[in-house]
């Protein structure tokens, strides 16, 4: 099954794997420094087949470009530079602060699934920072039981939430940490999240009394499969 | 939608000011790519300017190739640097070198580009679509147009089954799972075909991993 995944380095490598694998392999690749050296190799190398292909572009590109790029705001580096270093600082009490540091959302996770999450985390930044500050936007803060924290921002006027988690402990190899919403004791998973720090966005969560966080396989489970290693009453 | 703006053609800029910029002189010498995306990051728009100067050619060169069509290549080159110049900050050197980040960036999106397109032709025609490759055609085309020598040479020292599978998925955009039904091969067999690869092609070419 894990070994399984270590099989996908090379396909991933060359953008041979569909959308579906290619979110398990990212997971996998934040849990797995193994996969993550041999990648490095495999970009490299891919890197030289993009090179033998080499040729001039258009005049026209690099005028458009300059001139777009001048009236084209950036992420902010301050945010990323806090968050590569692998946890999310105490993000205060302010969700406008939260705000920030989830809009450059890439920051979160490794150089590799960084990059490549790039486009679904632009689709998803405006969504998310929606959420983070909405005026009828709630907070809540859990300790979770094998170290690190979570906190879940919800806005039911977006009927969504934002999910985080920082310090959390690293899990082996074939393990992830999976938030469930629960609906009169009914589970309903809104997905995985890496280790050390991670978030996601989740959406439909009227009606939810609880958020729980469990420990399941790799891929997540279908249902909680353990005790929650937290668990925050909405 | 909201990303379609912001990659858009249309730029708010007047004609007349962005030749103004194009005709600045290059003045940047050879400048380290990690630097210069480093200085892309805090805003440095005459950094973006000789990033893109040096890794212009590959990105646009690559997207044609893998696309095929120069204007459809160039669009996707404008997407890949407008990228670079918004997310620059998530670039850790620590971590890879820019070329190799900015390169594996574009890979994707000119991968994303051929799929989305062939699945929008697939609908438009799916009377007509025949889902039938000229086998030959295809690997002629990906052996005779690469120009670069020692990666020609490293790529034929690979097993045909090996470099068909990372020619089809690198430089055609194919998945392994369709370079198996290509070449009517095990798409297990075909993973551990490209890892070997890439492996080998790693080794020959004495790409050195920090
Ligand atoms: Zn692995």
């Amino acid at each position: 099954m894990t070994h399984d995944l270590h099989t996908l380095a090379a396909p991933y490598a060359l953008d041979a794997l569909d959308p579906h694998e290619r979110a398990r392999f990212e997971g996998h690749l934040d849990q797995c420094a193994e996969c993550r050296q041999e990648l490095r190799g495999f970009h490299l190398t891919a890197l030289r087949l993009a090179e033998a292909e080499a040729d001039t572009p258009p005049p026209a590109l690099r005028a458009r470009l300059l001139s777009e790029v001048s009236a084209t705001a950036q992420e902010r580096p301050v945010v990323t530079t806090l968050a590569q270093r692998g946890r999310i600082r105490r993000a205060g009490p302010r969700l406008l602060v939260a705000a920030s540091v989830l809009v450059a959302a890439g920051a979160i996770g490794g150089y590799v699934s960084e990059h490549n999450r790039a486009d679904d985390l632009q689709a998803d930044s405006a969504r998310i920072s929606a959420v983070m500050v909405a005026g009828d936007a709630t907070m809540l803060d859990g300790k979770v039981r094998t170290g690190g924290t979570m906190r879940v921002v919800a806005s039911p006027s977006h009927d969504a939430a934002v999910v985080m988690g920082s310090d959390l402990k690293q899990l082996d190899d074939g393990h992830v940490y999976q938030v469930w919403a629960m609906h009169d004791g009914v589970p309903r998973s809104l997905g995985v999240l890496g280790s050390g720090a991670g978030m996601l966005y989740a959406q439909d969560i009227a009606g939810s009394d609880a958020f729980a966080v469990t420990v399941e396989p790799d891929g997540g489970s279908p249902a909680p499969t353990t005790d929650p290693v937290a668990a925050m009453p909405a | 939608m909201a990303r379609r703006s912001l990659f858009g053609k249309e730029s708010r800029m007047s004609q007349s000011a962005a030749d103004r910029l194009a005709a600045v002189p290059e003045t940047a010498p050879a400048v380290d790519p990690d630097d210069l995306l480093v200085r892309v990051a805090r805003g440095d728009e005459s950094a973006f300017a000789a990033l893109y100067d040096a890794l212009g050619a590959t990105v646009f060169g690559m997207a044609r190739r893998v696309i095929r069509d120069p204007a459809r290549a160039e669009e996707v080159a404008q997407e890949v640097f407008l990228q670079v110049w918004q997310t620059a900050a998530r670039f850790d050197p620590a971590r890879g070198t820019a070329k190799s980040w900015v390169l594996t960036l574009a890979h994707r999106r000119a991968v994303d580009a051929v799929r989305h397109d062939q699945a929008a032709t697939n609908r438009e025609n799916s009377y007509d679509w025949s889902p039938g490759v000229d086998h030959d055609q295809v690997l002629e085309t990906v052996t005779v147009r690469l120009e670069h020598e020692q990666v020609r040479r490293c790529l034929e020292g690979l097993t045909e089954l090996q470099r068909e599978s990372v020619n089809l998925a690198y430089y055609q955009g194919y998945t392994y799972a369709e370079v198996a039904q290509v070449l009517g091969a095990n798409p297990a067999t075909v993973k551990t075909r490209m890892r070997d690869g890439l492996v080998r092609l790693r080794d020959c070419m004495g790409v050195e991993v920090s």
